[in-house]
């Protein structure tokens, strides 16, 4: 079996591995966090743990999911909010961990409801033997609207709550920043004025899954009624990634020190955050649908695209991707590729055909003789919407053509 | 010809997926449990399952040695896929399927996963280059210890190489395993049968311990047939047909006598050989059969005219007799060709080993000082994965006798 190192530095905390259980169920008390640090997880980011004052009172049921066709989870909702143990038992919890497991990464989510309540906290949580802290800015259905991703949609609370947390605790820290905002830029921007070190991004997208058609409601149903909240899971991936783009694309954030979250299931969607700059990454859904083990295939799966890289510190992949994604306007669109068909492999269903016609430029033809796709390359665009729906592989990107007018060499352009 | 032809077609990336989908993800893996040689499967599947390919090639070339073998010959449906709780709902995910994808993959990824451990200065010989052999030559040489193989024949794999037909595993597979483990530094001397060319004696005194992984090289025969020139035994047969790459001289009509996996594969041989008129009598009833589901329906499938319950009582050259064993009733087939699918034999002539129907007469591996036993000729069943299952066992279990590295 391959073994590679894949530790990483992330804000002045050695991690024996990038892979962190992110601040939820997954990581709810001493028993779940000792299995998962056993299990292989590098870090923990153990369930925000809120003030004293503030009761956690939850709703039953309290999940639903996403299906399309025979796939389950395709994305998960959610109506939970923090820690429902008490102030007490967690940080006893934490203390324990960090005693039995001095060399994993412990690290305390916290929520306050006020200035006085984020600086208590994270004295608390130091105290107990936590390596670094998070700030939960972004739980999009907290019962309060002084909490939660209200917060974190206002860079002004954002700056004052980080430099609160920094007045009580010397830790590194990260704030967690919620997607419900249209540009994360600027309260990013304001953690980071206010004392961050670095940044945990997503949590949960607002959201409603499903309605139940019989009772025109939304699900899960509480008594008969349900309330927009967060979504996370493979389906937020697309979106996580995106913000974790646009942040290490601003100016002065381009080694923005990131913890990506959203959708992670395998090495290989955890190797795409580390790409766009994420040095730590952070999963929960995935993990309360197959269990702590998945981080068994994650951290192969990274050795062996480590050793075909070619590289030896994981650091050295941090960011590589960045400089790829560029704004909209600035690609290069004088060219198209035309699809090309393997007719050998080509089974005759006429997915391309319809796909081609009804959602694109009806340049696919179709021979009901033969039951075979042609091109009509005087139609095509290029657009290569027949090869995705291709359910062989019989259409790749074929010949590359300059658009009329333009200049340009086909066979210099990457495909 | 459709006898060189893989008869199973293999996974797409896209087709593994979905059936790598079908798995439940169990929490304690009945499939894991049920395989002799600890090829978990289900850890291999989960890798899939999560596009980590490498991963998955890793848990099944370290637990076997001979990993895209079983992925052919496994008879699954009596061991991993027995288990499965995906039959709760449909039926068993194919896991010899999705092993055969994987371990496809290692080869074209060129992966180069079994390493030879730190050396011990110790040397063991093993006579028979079958699976067993082989599996025992892995784990020894994982352990630190210098493997010679010796091999009668001219070529290694034992009934791999010389039984187990071209369409349910492809030579160049069974070639390619043996390379990795040559590879891994064993030496296979090949046309030298021990007992004969070289002695038990100068083995012993040249080696720290010698394992027999000798199989059952000889084909049984039934006194009926002796020095009937139509006759040839199913393991002559299928030797010839695989060294041929199938170029025989077949007449139309073949008979062939036996019910078990070995005669289906005579059976199905002749059809995939173009032989016209196949008939094979079975001494056992439809319910009482000895070969595999599989392979009977698949012989069924290639039009073979199988005819239970029936004993030979009489040959007179083409012409043989044969009587029902409960009803009164009686069959006379005359065919150009007879072929005897009743069984194999150990021969240890000169190997002072004591067998009792083919098998020591004792559990476990080691049969005197020195010598171990492994693979059909010990107790248990006789399939691949179990030889590769004792091949694991008797190296671990020579290596506790002889202390291995336990000294540094
Ligand atoms: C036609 C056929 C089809 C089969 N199909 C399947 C199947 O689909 N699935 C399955 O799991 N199993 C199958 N089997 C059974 C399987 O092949 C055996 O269980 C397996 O090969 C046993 O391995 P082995 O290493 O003990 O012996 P063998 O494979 O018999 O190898 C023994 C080797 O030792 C050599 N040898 C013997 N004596 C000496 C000596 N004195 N000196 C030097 N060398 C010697 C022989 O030449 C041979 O190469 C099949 C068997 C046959 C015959
Ligand atoms: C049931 C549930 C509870 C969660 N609770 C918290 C929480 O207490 N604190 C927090 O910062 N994020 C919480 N999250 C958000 C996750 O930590 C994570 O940011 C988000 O789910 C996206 O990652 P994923 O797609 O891997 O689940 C919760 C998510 C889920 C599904
Ligand atoms: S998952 Fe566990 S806690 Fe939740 S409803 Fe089922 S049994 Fe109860």
């Amino acid at each position: 079996m391959i073994n590679k190192d894949l530790s990483i530095d992330f804000l002045g905390v050695h991690f024996d591995n990038p892979f962190c259980l992110s601040s939820s169920p997954v990581g709810n008390c001493y028993e779940m966090c000792k299995k998962a640090y056993d299990t292989g997880w590098g870090g923990v980011v153990f369930k925000t743990i809120g003030p004293k004052h503030f009761e956690i009172d939850e709703v039953s049921p309290r999940f639903d999911t996403l299906d399309k066709e025979d796939t389950s989870f395709v994305g998960f909702k959610n109506m939970e909010q923090i820690a429902e143990h008490s102030l007490e038992e967690n940080l006893a919890d934490l203390k324990r961990l960090k005693t039995e497991y001095p060399n994993k990464v412990l690290i305390a989510s916290i929520m306050g409801t006020n200035e006085q309540d984020w600086v208590d906290l994270a004295q608390l949580v130091e105290a107990a033997g936590a390596d670094m802290i998070e700030m939960n800015l972004s739980c999009p259905q907290m019962t309060s609207h002084a909490m939660g991703s209200d917060v974190g949609a206002n860079p002004e609370l954002c700056k004052k709550y980080c430099a609160a947390v920094k007045r009580g605790s010397s830790l590194p820290m990260m704030a967690k920043m919620t997607p419900n905002i249209t540009n994360m830029v600027p309260a990013a921007q304001a953690s980071l004025a206010g004392g961050a070190d670095g940044i945990a991004t997503i949590n949960t997208v607002k959201s409603v899954a499903n309605l139940d058609l019989k009772r025109k409601v939304g699900l899960p149903v509480i008594n008969g009624k349900s309330s927009i909240s967060g979504y996370s899971g493979k389906a937020v991936k697309p979106i996580a990634l995106r913000f974790i783009q646009e942040l290490r694309a601003a100016k002065g954030l381009e080694h923005l020190p990131i913890s990506g979250i959203g959708g992670i299931e395998t090495w290989e969607d955890a190797a795409e955050f580390i790409l766009l700059g994420s040095s730590t990454v952070q999963v929960t859904t995935a993990v309360m649908q197959y269990g702590y083990r998945i981080v068994e295939d994650m951290k192969n799966g990274l050795m062996h695209y480590m050793a075909e890289q070619g590289v030896d510190h994981l650091q050295d992949l941090v960011g590589l991707a960045n400089h790829n994604m560029l704004p909209a306007e600035e690609l290069d669109r004088s060219y198209k590729v035309y699809p090309k068909i393997d007719l050998d492999k080509c089974i005759g269903c006429g997915r391309c055909y319809i796909s081609c016609f009804d959602g694109a430029h009806q340049a696919m033809e179709w021979d009901d003789d033969k039951r075979q796709p042609f091109c009509n390359q005087d139609k095509c665009v290029g657009c290569q919407l027949c090869a995705l729906v291709c359910p062989v592989g019989a259409i790749t990107y074929g010949k590359v053509e300059m658009k009329p007018g333009r200049q340009g060499v086909p066979a210099e352009k990457v495909i | 010809m459709k006898y060189m032809k893989e008869a199973e077609p293999s996974y797409t990336l896209s087709t593994v997926m979905e059936e790598a989908a079908r798995c439940l993800l169990c929490h304690d893996a009945p499939c894991s449990k049920m395989c002799p040689a600890k090829t978990d499967p289900a850890r291999f599947i989960r890798s899939v399952r999560f596009r980590n390919f490498k991963g998955a090639a890793e848990t099944i070339r370290e637990n076997n040695a001979m990993g895209a073998i079983c992925a052919r010959v496994c008879p699954t449906e009596r061991y991993c896929e027995l288990g499965c709780t995906r039959s709760g709902i449909d039926k068993p995910i194919d896991i010899g399927g999705i092993q055969r994808f994987v371990t496809d993959f290692e080869q074209q990824a060129q992966m180069d996963i079994l390493h030879k451990g730190k050396p011990n200065g110790m040397k063991v010989a093993i006579v028979g280059s079958g699976p067993s052999g082989l599996q025992t030559a892995v784990t020894l040489l994982e352990l630190g210890y210098a493997v010679d193989i010796y091999e009668k024949n001219a070529k290694a794999g034992g009934y791999l190489t010389y039984g187990i037909p071209e369409y349910r595993l492809p030579t160049d597979i069974v070639d390619f395993e043996i390379k990795r483990i040559t590879n891994m530094g064993a030496e296979i001397k090949y046309n030298t049968t021990i007992g004969e060319d070289i002695t038990m004696a100068q083995l012993k005194q040249n080696y720290q311990a010698v394992v027999l992984a000798i199989g059952s090289r000889e084909a049984k025969s039934l006194p009926l047939f002796e020095g009937n020139p139509y006759m040839e035994t199913a393991v002559s047969f299928l030797a010839r047909a695989k060294m041929h790459h199938g170029q025989l001289e077949l007449p139309d009509n073949v008979l062939v006598i036996g019910g078990g996996d070995v005669a289906m594969d005579v059976a199905t041989t002749l059809k995939r050989l173009d032989v016209k008129h196949v008939t094979d009598v079975v001494y056992e009833e439809f319910n009482e059969f000895k070969a595999s589901q599989k392979e009977l329906l698949g012989t069924q499938a290639h039009g073979v005219t199988i005819i239970d319950g029936y004993v030979p009582t009489a040959a007179d050259g083409k012409k043989v007799t044969f009587k029902h064993r409960h009803i009164d009733s009686q069959l006379v087939i005359e065919a150009d060709k007879i072929i005897l699918a009743v069984g194999q034999k150990a021969n240890a002539a000169g190997l002072g080993l004591q067998l009792n129907h083919d098998e020591v007469p004792f559990t476990g591996y080691q049969a005197a000082p020195q010598v171990f036993v492994t693979g059909d000729i010990a107790q248990g069943d006789k399939t691949v994965v179990w030889s590769v299952k004792r091949g694991k066992e008797v190296a671990t279990e020579i290596d506790q006798v002889l202390g291995g590295n336990q000294h540094d």
